[in-house]
């Protein structure tokens, strides 16, 4: 197969979220090296030039990477001979549902965009929910909360915003999160303490305390954010703390300690590898 | 980035694919990290910005010439050092490769 087949059947399986990863032979005989395997749960392909107990012996030894998505450098050994590879996966993009199609929803998609989120905006309004206002989301769902999140799949890489209009849809959509079965990565909820204190007051009756402690509101870091796009910078250093397990604390908090020791020259100038 | 690959294979423009293969210590960039570099120099992505991916380019021009992959292993640890001896820098090992 040839490498622009290969890439293209990666190209498919990425946009089909199929699990997928690439291999490429880095350190090899001169000739195999550069030369690529693409690894799909049922089968293999190789490049041209890999011969096919090659390919089995590599999807084989890659199975564990395969089946945790992780993206590494591997040695291994095949009929006496040294082979290193690069073993690249490609988990899906993360899921981000911005609910209210409103002012901070406009800059949230854009930013959420930026930053590799597949985007879904969800309002009840076509005059706010549109191509024009939403260019650069993935999805746009005019329709009404309630439907939308009764049968939207929620995985540990789906990230979700409420920016509603009013308390009451807020209450309407949690309802439907907290029944279900599944969990997403992360819940933000914008609002004033009252709004919050609202929302959660109607919600109390039917679900247990703990549950609320798992949705991130008011949302965002508190950087003194006011515009919609002050907003959205706040709300997303919170959702990517959040998905890296960081603490969103400033790093120079780290540092200063070490710092205070001062620093040296080394021996060489930067850029100097030999 | 993969679509962006794939397409510069099928134009076949002349061009040299960049891949953090693997890291020690603190680096800019993670591994799996991606940058197309075409034969006048234009860049698509960034392994890490500064004098690293600088040698990267240089080299990634070299790769587009003679066509032969390379792994080069840039060495961020060379510059400032703490005092207690601790690095501020890693080390990325980046595979270079023809895209044609």
């Amino acid at each position: 197969m040839k490498k622009e087949v290969l890439y293209h059947k990666l190209s498919e399986a990425i946009l089909n979220r199929t699990t997928v990863s690439l291999v490429t032979f880095t350190e090899a005989s001169p000739e195999l090296i550069g030369k690529r395997i693409l690894l799909l749960s049922e089968t293999a392909y190789g490049e041209k030039g890999v011969s096919d107990d090659l390919i089995r012996a590599t999807a084989a030894f890659c199975a564990p990477s395969f089946s945790k998505q992780n993206t590494s450098s591997l040695d291994f050994q095949w009929q006496n001979k040294r082979y290193t590879i690069f073993h690249e996966a490609f988990p899906p993009s993360p899921h981000l549902i911005i609910a209210g199609a409103g002012h901070v929803g406009e800059p949230v998609a854009q930013m959420g965009n930026m930053l590799g989120f597949s985007v879904t905006v969800v309002d009840d309004r076509p005059s706010f929910v549109n191509k024009e206002r939403f260019s650069c989301a993935d999805e746009l769902c005019c329709q009404s909360f309630h439907s939308y999140f009764q049968n939207v799949p929620l995985q540990n890489s789906t990230y979700i915003l409420l920016l509603t209009r009013g308390h009451q849809f807020d209450v309407l959509i949690l309802q439907q999160l907290l029944s279900r079965k599944d969990r997403p990565a992360y819940i933000g909820m914008i609002g004033s303490r009252r709004r919050i204190a609202g929302v959660f007051e109607q919600l109390r009756n039917d679900f247990p305390e703990e549950t609320f402690t798992h949705i991130h509101t008011p949302v965002g870091l508190d950087i003194g954010a006011e515009t919609p796009a002050e907003i959205a910078v706040s709300i997303f250093a919170e959702i990517l703390a959040v998905r890296n397990k960081k603490s969103g604390e400033p790093l120079s908090s780290h540092i200063r300690e070490l710092a205070k020791k001062g620093f040296r020259k080394g021996t060489t100038r930067c850029g100097n590898t030999k | 980035m993969i679509n962006v690959i794939h397409t510069f294979l099928q134009i076949k423009k002349r061009a040299a694919l960049a891949t953090i293969v693997s890291t020690k210590g603190s680096t800019p960039r993670k591994t799996g990290s991606k940058m197309i570099i075409t034969s006048t120099g234009a860049l698509i992505g960034t392994i890490g910005g500064g004098c690293g991916e600088g040698e990267v380019i240089k080299k990634a021009l070299e790769v587009i010439k003679t066509g032969k992959p390379v792994t080069h292993n840039v060495d961020l640890t060379s510059g400032l050092l703490y005092e207690d001896g601790g690095i501020c820098g890693g080390i990325m090992y980046v595979f270079i490769e023809p895209l044609q």
